[in-house]
């Protein structure tokens, strides 16, 4: 089972909303190892990761009814739920989580930096993801840093700029710019 | 300042409001028109989208099986799914053991503080007192009921301790737990304050060890053959 087909994500949302716990184990089994990846490359420690893991489902049950597909897409839904409680977590701790530079799956990386469009098409990802990594290829290799340091751990522009040792100016820039692209380009594959 | 009407304002703090690179005031600004704003809503909505996808960049890793089952245990699934076989979670109890070991020592205390209490609360000495009493606890041994059964009048009265917080949709249902066969239904039981029910004939401890409070769809169970719900209070029935 795997996470790429988000029309059999959505059908079990709703009948998760139905309180349908069949449904939310297939739901589990289907997202849990994507969601606790990301989680854990986040928080670090797995005992926390673990933690906002079950808080998250715990939530995902309680609220799937209020979930609207024409918003979202399920994944999106999902991890903003997962990102909102690690985060929580991160201040909650109130500890310095040592930042690495293996955020990226090695896999990723190397689809990222292969200049054939093939290693992306064989990840195992949602179409939206499979598009965001082709528009986040066209960007220079410290655009794509900046922009993961701030999504995965909630880092303003200034923090980004003492990790990456770069003047916050030039930051600042980056992620803009690395964004406005990011939107041009996938907009461009939603028209193809 | 209102970004409603600046199209590419809005575009730039919705992309760093979904990014985490908006901090402070600035966050707490947009977060307030976000609130009112449909447009500002769809906009996040998208770059939630577009920048989510992100997460899928990390290693997936296999969450460890506790995680489930203390999901499962957090959320009552497996009361839920236990529907198939409604007895198995009342036979359960029954089996338990330790429950039944320690009920001779609690029947003892109970009755000795119940005697206590209804003596003290007796208005008129000469009034019959209750013959049969259980005080029944949530899962952490807390009390949260008293049930006093009066068999010279038929009537058994069940107090609640503390005000229960019980969903519009739901209602609490009290159980006599045979040593054999199903649980009977005694009625229902108020959220809060004081109700007097019709208490059996042959509702002594020696027939019903047990008493149990299970939450209830509206009205009670919808199953005449027992409860459908979790147990959520449940203690011996003793005679006093």
């Amino acid at each position: 089972m795997s996470t790429d087909d988000p029309q059999q994500l959505k059908t079990w949302l709703a009948a998760v909303a139905k309180k349908d716990t069949q449904a939310f184990r297939s739901l589990y089994d289907a997202t849990s190892p994507k969601l606790f990846g990301f989680v854990l490359r986040i928080l670090i420690k797995r005992e926390w990761a673990e933690e906002v893991l079950q808080e998250s489902f715990v939530n995902i049950w309680n609220n799937a009814a209020s979930y609207q597909s024409h918003l979202a897409a399920p994944m999106t839904w999902m991890t903003t739920i997962v990102r909102n409680k690690a985060f929580d977590m991160l201040r909650r701790v109130d500890d310095v989580v040592e930042i690495d530079n293996d955020t990226f799956d090695k896999d990723v990386m190397d689809a990222l930096e292969s200049p054939d469009p093939t290693p992306i098409e064989s990840l195992q990802m949602t179409d939206n993801a499979k598009a965001l990594a082709r528009c986040f290829a066209r960007l220079e290799g410290l655009h794509q840093q900046a922009i993961a340091l701030a999504f995965y751990h909630d880092l303003s522009h200034n923090e980004v700029a003492e990790q990456l040792k770069l003047p916050i100016g030039t930051v600042k820039t980056w992620i803009r710019r690395g964004l406005e692209r990011l939107r041009i380009c996938l907009t461009k594959l939603e028209g193809a | 300042m209102n970004i409603q009407h600046n199209e590419k304002l809005r575009d730039r703090l919705s992309a760093a409001y979904v990014l985490g690179t908006l901090k402070g005031g600035a966050r707490r600004r947009f977060e307030s028109q976000l609130k009112n704003s449909a447009l500002i809503q769809r906009e996040v909505a998208e770059w939630q989208d577009r920048l989510h996808p992100l997460a899928e960049f990390s290693p997936a890793i296999n969450p460890p099986a506790r995680v489930w089952q203390a999901i499962e245990q957090k959320l009552v699934l497996r009361k839920q799914s236990s529907q198939t076989s409604p007895w198995a979670f009342w036979t359960d109890l029954r089996n338990d053991l330790s429950f039944w070991r320690g009920l001779g020592l609690v029947s003892t205390t109970v009755a000795t503080i119940l005697v206590a209490v209804l003596t003290i609360k007796q208005p008129e000495p000469t009034a019959p007192t209750a013959s049969f009493v259980a005080m029944l606890t949530d899962d952490k041994a807390q009390t949260a009921m008293v049930i006093t059964g009066d068999a010279s009048h038929h009537q058994l009265i069940a107090r609640v301790l503390s005000r229960q917080t019980v969903a519009a949709d739901k209602s609490l249902e009290l159980w006599a737990v045979p040593k054999q066969g199903a649980p009977r239904s005694l009625g229902l039981v108020a959220v809060d304050g004081t109700i007097t029910l019709p208490l059996p004939d042959n509702a002594t401890p020696q027939s019903i060890p047990l008493l149990a409070v299970t939450l209830e769809p509206k009205g009670g169970s919808p199953d005449p053959n027992g409860p459908t719900g979790p147990i959520v209070f449940k203690g011996a029935w003793v005679q006093i």
